[in-house]
């Protein structure tokens, strides 16, 4: 048996290999002629004032912040996920029943309550 | 031996499947064309070939023959790998689509997967493989040193990012259901028990929407917006490297597709349980990608763009809170019918 | 919601203004032949202020100069939004040293304007905040509208700047016939980048050097974005620039000129009717009402009597023109808030009928040059009627509810459009913002009923205003004039009467005698007014064109900061602007 990553590592090299093949072709076959106004910057038509890589506002490393936080936590409910069905039967059946939805509740009620402050502390206004 | 042969029957799947998703971008571009030229009372191409069927392949051609311009402040080792990393990804994404039911052969274990990955986790595999996408997005626009490339970067990832978050949460009712992450086995499980939209609808819903955001297509097409960020983080690109990035919209777009009708819509499979033969179980798959693109052309051609800030509010507000009632309701409908409630 | 403007009190009369300004400020303000008021130097402000606050002059309609001989008038027109005919008021500045107090304290509108007249004749205005060139560029050498300059190729003795064709290997034809012939040089070591690097800072700016560093508190850097010259969604060669703080617009200028072609001073070139197509390439998306407008002025001064059919045929036209411009105007906007060209494709289809009957009658789908001083130039043709009247009764209406119905209902228009550029009615009238951008910040002034020209006080319409002020209140009343002006060619179409197409008595060479006038018309896109002075020969001694899309741009910068930077594009679209109007 291959190894069960293999293929997608397989599908990755061809990728890759298709991008760099496509970009290598283009600058075999197309032509160049540069100058520096060609390689200057585009900005409408006018020399850009000042650079164009800045250090941005912090609203957006707020929401690269929450997002790392909620992923996490969307991730973890999976595995949950996957077993609910087997979680939820009775308890007769082998399951837990009341105590799967409980256990639930509290993981979702965890993640509600974080998503109820950074919306009360105003983290997703965009103003 | 058997794995040399396997080995051999994984590259010629990827090579096919790529090839196939290549075919797929040129034929959507010119979908998308004269499908929108019809909706604005337009003809669209029909100067190349019959029906302009030829203009994809003439597009390539002449994107091959561009001049190159390398603009001068970039940050050269970045600058190329965002259009090949995009590209990448947006391809590595459909490894997991069971595209039809597997056959019998006389070589290898005997079975032809029509799938290049059937991973356990391929839900997983799906959502994470696709929030490396951003990545070529961000590393565009920050290679590119224009400040619309820059602007169109920054929103990429925030837009991308939160949308991912609902998008994440959207399905996890169809693994509470099914109870595994394995496509083929939601497909089966389709099969027998019927669609999953219906069973999961607001799901559905949300994840159509996450799918546009997703993959930057209007009306949340941020990045790009043609009105103020002109072409956004792709502004510096022409000739293939630009080609690229379009290859990496459109194959997403033919991946979320493909992802919407296996968790949704019964993969290759018809509903009410009509049992079709092998070799067109990749026709109905086919089809209901179509369907799809059909949709998010639709879209591009009826709806303005939101707002940046709209666009976040929409996201964070509405969908992320959706998907969670989302959650708590397919979690009560289960306990419900696991323990006899529904009678 | 519509309102008509009978309610509101009568404005004074011109006469009585000048009168009672000049009862007011007997040592400063005299009244010259042509009923203006003349107003010292110094006072101006004063007499100003009282003009706009005791006389209800609150609206500044036109500032202009005119290079005399042995001095330059400063020329304002301001009017009521009572309604009424504007008064002229003139101020004098030295040949030598021209300096006038600027009058932007008093109406915010004169901003762009007195910069225009300092670009031109090079009057100062003392106390103005940002006293620069506007339409051409910094550095450039000369007043182009004063008489001592000359055109090159026509007139000159002198050419404003070299061409950009390196070794010479580039010539105009006309350069053979002028002395110059081949001037083309480059300055030394010359390169596009190094000529940029000449002159390190082209920011337009007013603005704090510290203000840009960053926001002191997070570290986060602001920057300078040029949105245009060439750019998708400036509607033409119209640049912005911008200051952002991540998203959002801190600060924005617009730079125009790009397109100036110096009209005024072709127009003073010009035989005053063989100016008449000229004033077509203007606002290009609705020539007739230009053409109009010229008419007018010149018919005023002329003093002749337009034949009632002639005055049908040409409110037919310019309502008719109305549609189709805003069919693009209202269309173009929803482009630029992200629709894909579809509601445009849609409206450009009935926009090409509308193109279609103007070609029928005049020949030409865009450049008309139709009108002629006291008439038309040809009668409607046979097959202009049948379909007129399936156009107005049948297809236009139907298209503008479908349009409506699509359009106005929708979440994500009303989400982008509500409460977006938001301009309150005192701002309006202070910026002399015109058209529906006056009309949607809730000032129901219109000059077809605040001083009818033509024959509009014959038909049974009404002003659409709204009073929010945003870029839905400009749409809306965008799309109501459409079916106001639907009104009104279904009413001319009715009452369309026979005679002579053309007033006046034949003449080969038309004389305009010694004077002056101000004619103004109701334009897609504002008030479009005409400044003409004559000095009894074959061409103007000056003309001037009152741009309705040059001054509703004064109030874009107020209207746009703390919006986002997509929001300046829809911003910018519900101006609706047109750039050959705009530079001129």
């Amino acid at each position: 048996m291959l190894d069960p990553y293999t293929p997608v590592l397989i599908l990755g090299a061809l990728g890759v290999g298709l991008g760099v093949v496509v970009i290598a072709l283009s600058f075999v076959i197309g032509p160049r002629a540069p100058s520096p106004v060609k390689e200057a910057t585009y900005e409408s038509g006018l020399t850009p004032i000042g650079p164009g890589r800045r250090r941005v506002p912090v609203r957006y490393y707020l929401v690269a912040t929450l997002f790392i936080l909620f992923d996490i936590e969307v991730i973890y409910l999976y595995p949950y996920a996957v077993r609910f069905r087997q979680l939820a039967a009775p308890v007769e059946a082998g399951g837990q029943g009341v105590g799967a939805l409980a256990s639930m509740g509290v993981f979702v009620g965890v993640l509600l309550l974080g998503f109820v402050y950074v919306w009360r502390k105003g983290a997703l206004e965009w103003d | 031996m058997t794995s040399a042969i396997e080995l051999v029957e994984t590259v010629v799947k990827c090579a096919v499947v790529i090839g196939a998703l290549l075919t797929g971008f040129a034929y959507a571009t010119w979908f998308e064309r004269k499908v929108i030229a019809r909706m604005q009372l337009r003809v669209g191409p029909n100067q190349a070939g019959p029906a302009g069927l030829l203009l994809p392949a003439a597009d390539g051609i002449k994107l091959f023959f561009k001049e190159n311009i390398l603009p001068a402040a970039v940050e050269k080792g970045v600058y190329f790998l965002a259009p090949v990393m995009s590209m990448t990804v947006a391809i590595m994404a459909f490894a997991i689509i069971p595209l039809a039911d597997a056959v019998r052969v006389p070589w290898g274990d005997g079975w032809l997967r029509f799938q290049i990955a059937d991973y356990n986790v391929a839900l997983l595999y799906f959502l994470g493989v696709t929030s490396f996408a951003v990545y070529g997005i961000v590393l565009a626009g920050w290679a590119s040193n224009n400040k619309y490339a820059l602007i169109g970067g920054l929103r990429s990832s925030a837009q991308m990012i939160s949308y991912e978050l609902a998008m994440g949460l959207s399905l996890v009712g169809v693994a509470m259901i099914v109870g595994s992450l394995s496509l083929s086995e939601i497909v089966a499980w389709q099969k027998a028990h019927g669609w999953l939209v219906v069973l999961q609808p607001l799901g559905f819903v949300i994840y159509c929407v996450t799918a546009v955001a997703e993959t930057n297509r209007a009306p949340f097409d941020m990045p790009e917006a043609e009105q103020e960020l002109i072409a956004g983080y792709h502004i510096e690109y022409t000739g293939m490297r630009f080609a690229l990035f379009f290859m990496a919209e459109y194959i997403a777009m033919i991946t979320v597709c493909a992802v919407a009708a296996t968790l949704f819509l019964g993969g290759y499979a018809l509903p009410f349980g009509i049992e079709v033969p092998w070799y067109l179980d990749l026709a109905v798959l086919l089809a209901k990608i179509a369907a799809g693109m059909f949709v998010f052309v639709w879209i591009r051609a009826t709806i303005p763009r939101l707002r940046y800030d709209q666009l976040m509010d929409f996201g964070w507000k509405v969908l992320l809170p959706l998907a969670i009632l989302n959650l708590v309701l397919t979690a009560l409908g289960i306990y419900a019918y696991e323990n006899g409630l529904l009678g | 919601m519509t309102m008509t403007m009978d309610v509101r009190p009568a404005a004074l009369a011109p006469a009585d203004v000048a009168a009672r300004a000049q009862a007011r400020f007997p040592e400063a303000v005299t009244v010259d032949a042509h009923g203006a008021l003349v107003v010292d130097r110094a006072a101006l402000i004063d007499v100003a202020t009282a003009l706009r606050d005791d006389f209800g002059l609150a609206y500044l309609n036109n500032l202009t100069c005119v290079d005399r001989p042995d001095r330059f008038d400063v020329v304002y027109h301001a009017c009521s939004m009572a309604g009424g005919a504007p008064v002229a008021i003139k101020v004098a500045a030295d040949k030598a040293n021209p300096v006038v107090p600027s009058a932007v304290s008093v109406w915010a509108g004169a901003n762009f304007q007195e910069r225009e007249v300092y670009d031109m004749f090079g009057v100062r205005f003392a106390g103005h905040p940002n006293l620069r060139r506007i339409l051409m560029w910094d550095g450039f050498a000369g007043y182009p509208l004063r008489k001592d300059w000359k055109e090159a190729y026509f007139e000159g003795a002198q050419k404003p700047f070299n061409s950009r064709w390196p070794d010479g290997a580039f010539f105009f034809g006309e350069e053979k016939l002028t002395e110059w012939k081949s001037n083309a040089k480059y300055p030394r070591g010359y390169t596009a980048t190094g000529v940029e690097k000449a002159r390190p800072d082209n920011t337009v700016m007013v603005l704090d050097a510290e203000d840009l560093k960053h926001a002191p508190d997070i570290g986060s850097e602001r920057l300078i974005v040029n949105m245009g010259p060439q750019h998708p969604s400036t509607h033409g060669v119209f640049q912005m620039q911008l200051v952002l703080d991540g998203e959002t617009v801190v600060d924005l200028q617009p730079v125009m000129g790009y397109m100036h072609r110096n009209h005024e001073k072709i127009g003073e070139r010009n035989l005053w009717l063989a100016n008449m197509p000229y004033t077509d390439r203007l606002d290009y998306i609705a020539q007739i009402g230009n053409e109009w407008g010229y008419a007018l002025t010149v018919e005023k001064m002329m003093g002749i009597e337009v034949p009632d059919r002639a005055e049908h045929i040409r409110i037919i036209l310019a309502e008719l023109n109305r549609i189709q411009s805003h069919f693009w105007g209202v269309t173009f906007l929803l482009n630029d808030i992200g629709a894909f060209f579809t509601p445009m494709m849609y409206a450009i289809e009935e926009r090409e009928i509308i193109l279609d009957l103007l070609e029928m009658t005049t020949g030409s789908r865009l450049m008309c040059n139709y009108m002629r001083f006291g008439g038309v130039a040809y009668d409607l043709p046979e097959a202009f009627l049948p379909l007129a009247n399936t156009l107005v009764y049948d297809r236009l209406p139907r298209a503008i509810d479908e349009m409506d119905s699509f359009l106005t209902g929708s979440e994500i228009v009303d989400t982008r459009m509500r409460g977006v550029g938001v301009l309150p009615a005192e701002q309006a009238i202070g910026y002399s913002a015109s058209g529906p951008v006056l009309r949607g910040s809730g000032v129901p002034y219109d000059v077809r009923k605040a001083e009818p020209y033509g024959i509009y006080d014959r038909f049974d319409w009404d002003v659409v205003s709204y009073p929010e002020g945003d870029i839905y209140a400009r749409y809306m009343v965008r799309l109501g004039e459409m079916r106001e002006s639907l009104k009104i060619v279904q009413q001319a179409l009715k009452q369309l009467p026979g005679g002579p197409i053309m007033g006046g008595k034949k003449a080969w060479q038309i004389r305009v005698p010694e004077g002056e006038a101000y004619g103004r018309v109701e334009n897609p896109r504002g008030e479009l007014g005409y400044y003409c002075v004559s000095d009894g020969k074959a061409n103007p001694y000056r003309y001037h064109v009152r741009s309705p899309c040059f001054i509703n741009l004064t109030a874009l910068g107020e209207m746009t900061k703390g919006h986002k930077v997509a929001d300046t594009v829809a911003i910018l679209g519900s101006i609706d602007i047109v750039l050959g109007e705009v530079d001129r």
